[in-house]
């Protein structure tokens, strides 16, 4: 799913990014790359049938801040028609941080999506669900408890129906691991963190990712990145560019 | 036959043109509105787009350099005809310090109705008349070494529009007050609004109350943008008592707001002890610039005499945390600014970080420079002896900077020894300048060293500086 790292689907990914090299080219890459997917298979005469036939959206993006004008904008710049998928319901955008008569409530989202993660009968192309992001969530007012506990949910509700779920979180103190990020890490099955470089902005790198296993990985199915050979990356417009750590354009 | 379709440019964007706006150059679907500062709107890339907030921290208690821009944004909304609300229980004494056109401006501009006023520009860009402005170049004619005679002169800032080109970014003076009819007639127009968040004492009730005030104004119009301005956000006063998470919870619903009503934009400036970075626990303003669409740090010197020495031409550090790019992977600054310097770096050579950038407030405006190191005792002169006395700025028990009166007093004299004695309540001090006219930026450099005070000033042998001579009346020719 995940080019160039092959992460197999069903996993469960946190996502780990700082303010100076966020990592929103990560989960547009994997949006547009699920679209792609299903409409790929979409156009298979055999298999259209199968996925027409009652199937909810194939990318669900719950968010504190839903932003639906930037994503079209960048889905755009990937050849990807974001608003015809949103209208055929292909992708569905949950704003998870809107107040129902007053009162933020996790659970009351919880209850809704389940219902459309766990009635999925396509088996056929990948589902994704990307919860972006939950440090948000915390700052805004919902108690870290809850955030958790809809966490663990989710992924329980992923993991039995097979979705590829997808979390980020934003770290604001590099070198410390805060109880949150702790227990994220002590769940997830693989770990992107995604990195300034520690000498600042360049113009030629915007920073590094390293993938790291998390406690539910099984051993040697990915090939992990570690954080002294990290992939650097480049963005532009159209997404990241990445090269191996020391090898871009300016340093050979 | 091919289903491809050629898009049409004139039917591509359906966006509205807005009066006072500009088209961001990474995207046609980003609208760009002018701080005011020039050079702010270049560190921005092109300016702070519709739909956006930005957040000035300004951590510094004895300075006001956060709700100076803050002043620049609203005078910026009034000279464009946006619709301007500003959120403060003081609102009424912000707006009487508004700066406006300069009065040279004003009076050519009500005699001529016709023509432009060109504005001659100095070789640092400046537009009017400035004290730091460099002598013309025609006065000495240096030769210099042919490998440097095609490069350009040494830029720090990014050059001011003349007066009546587009109304965009208009050019602002300091010394000059916003006349009270403008504002007045603004107010009864209903172009301008004072809000008051109201509720201090309910812990979070002032944020709330301002959000709905906000909401209101956004969904009355849309024909103008409309500039949301909060002065201070989280002063006592207007606020009360305010939690971090009163802070980013307001904030991250302002951004949804304007999200919703992709017209209005907002800029907002932290009281003094919220915009340090360990307010609530450390990264607290990392967890600002995630909230918000852009997120400066205005770090002024005036709290750390050892920062002032040593950037003497300059009044604070800034920093920048987050930037806006409401519809671009990549920020347009990135590509766009000058300033910053990475769109030069990025294609040729691929590797130099961004510059260091720091403000300085003159006398006539604000601006956003690049910050150099200079060489060691100055760019101006090359010492080949220990320098007599040690560059450290004293300030007199009235904490007024001696450079900056020293600096004043050496334009009286523009010729020849000048001395200048500052006696206030602290230590004598004698400042003495020798030899002739030297520009004004080595003025700058110069005055901030000082004779220490030793008990019998006008005995002490006075040895003259040997000066390797690199004359130059221009700028330092290299270039960054």
């Amino acid at each position: 799913m995940f080019s160039p790292f092959d992460i197999p689907s069903g996993a469960f990914t946190l996502i780990t990014d700082e303010l100076s090299a966020p990592a929103d080219f990560l989960l547009h890459g994997a949006v547009n790359a699920c679209i792609k997917e299903h409409a790929t298979k979409a156009r298979v005469p055999g298999l259209r049938a199968k996925s027409e036939s009652g199937a909810g959206p194939t990318v669900l993006v719950l968010s504190s801040s839903v932003d639906l004008a930037r994503w079209k904008a960048i889905s755009s710049k990937q050849n990807v028609n974001l608003a015809q998928h949103l209208t055929n319901g292909t992708v569905k955008f949950v704003d998870v941080a809107c107040e129902e008569g007053g009162e933020m409530s996790l659970s009351s989202v919880f209850n809704s999506i389940s219902a459309t993660v766990g009635s999925s009968s396509d088996v056929l192309s990948e589902r994704l669900v990307i919860l972006d992001d939950v440090s948000t969530l915390e700052w805004i007012g919902f108690s870290p408890l809850d955030i958790m506990r809809f966490v663990r949910a989710l992924r329980i509700s992923c993991h039995k129906a097979n979705w590829t779920f997808i979390v980020r979180y934003h770290v604001v103190t590099p070198n410390e691991v805060d109880e949150q990020l702790q227990q994220l890490l002590g769940i997830c099955t693989y770990h992107l963190d995604v990195r300034p470089l520690y000498s600042g902005r360049s113009g030629a790198v915007s920073g590094e990712i390293a993938l790291h296993r998390g406690a539910a990985a099984r051993q040697d199915e990915v090939k992990l990145i570690k954080r002294s050979g990290s992939l650097q990356y480049r963005l532009l417009d159209t997404g990241p560019v990445y090269f191996q750590k020391g090898t871009s354009e300016g340093v050979l | 036959m091919s289903s491809f379709k050629r898009k049409d440019p004139s039917k591509q964007s359906n966006l509205k043109s807005y009066e006072g706006t500009r088209v961001s150059p990474a995207s046609s679907s980003t609208i760009n509105t002018s701080t005011g500062i020039s050079s702010l709107d270049d560190i921005l890339g092109g300016g702070l787009p519709l739909s956006c907030s930005l957040v000035i921290a300004a951590p510094d208690l004895h300075s006001s350099y956060g709700e100076l821009v803050q002043k620049y944004w609203v005078a910026e909304g009034l000279a464009c005809g946006h619709r301007v609300c500003v959120i403060d229980d003081y609102a009424e004494d912000f707006l009487r310090d508004l700066m406006w056109y300069p009065k040279s401006a004003l009076s050519v501009a009500s005699g001529a109705t016709s023509g432009g006023i060109k504005e001659k520009e100095g070789p640092l860009g400046s537009t009017f008349e400035d004290e730091e402005d460099e002598p013309t170049p025609t006065d000495r004619k240096v030769k210099i070494a042919w490998r440097y005679e095609q490069m350009k002169p040494f830029q720090t800032t990014v050059s001011t529009p003349s007066l009546t080109s587009e109304n965009y970014c208009h050019v602002f003076d300091l010394t000059s007050r916003v006349p009270t009819p403008v504002v007045n007639e603004k107010l009864v127009s209903g172009k301008l609004s004072l809000l008051a968040p109201g509720n201090p004492n309910r812990t979070g009730g002032a944020t709330m109350s301002a959000l709905r005030q906000v909401e209101q104004v956004l969904q009355e119009q849309s024909t103008v943008p409309i500039r949301i301005c909060i002065p201070s956000l989280g002063s006592p006063a207007t606020w009360g008592d305010i939690t971090p998470s009163n802070v980013l919870q307001f904030l991250h619903s302002l951004r949804g707001l304007l999200r919703k009503y992709p017209h209005g934009c907002a800029s907002i400036t932290l009281a003094p002890h919220l915009s340090s970075d360990n307010w609530s626990g450390s990264g607290w303003l990392q967890k600002v610039g995630w909230v918000t669409d852009a997120s400066l740090t205005l770090a002024a010197f005036s709290a750390d005499p050892a920062l002032s020495a040593t950037f003497p031409s300059h009044h604070g550090i800034v920093h920048i945390t987050a930037l806006p790019s409401p519809s671009t992977l990549v920020a347009p600054s990135d590509r766009f600014s000058t300033l910053r310097g990475l769109a030069s770096s990025a294609s040729g050579f691929g590797g130099s970080g961004e510059n260091n950038l720091a403000f300085k407030c003159t006398r006539k405006r604000l601006i956003f420079e690049t910050l150099h190191l200079d060489l060691d005792g100055g760019v101006s002169e090359r010492r080949t002896s220990a320098p007599s006395s040690t560059a450290v700025e004293l300030t007199t028990a009235t904490g007024t900077s001696i450079s900056a009166s020293a600096a004043a007093k050496s334009h009286d004299h523009s010729q020849g020894t000048c001395n200048g004695h500052v006696s206030s309540g602290g230590p004598r001090i004698d400042i003495e300048f020798e030899g002739p006219a030297v520009p004004e930026e080595k003025k700058a450099v110069v005055a901030g060293e000082l004779i220490a005070p030793s008990p019998q000033p006008e005995t002490r042998p006075k040895k003259p500086k040997k000066k390797v001579a690199f004359f130059s009346d221009r700028p330092d020719v290299y270039d960054f």
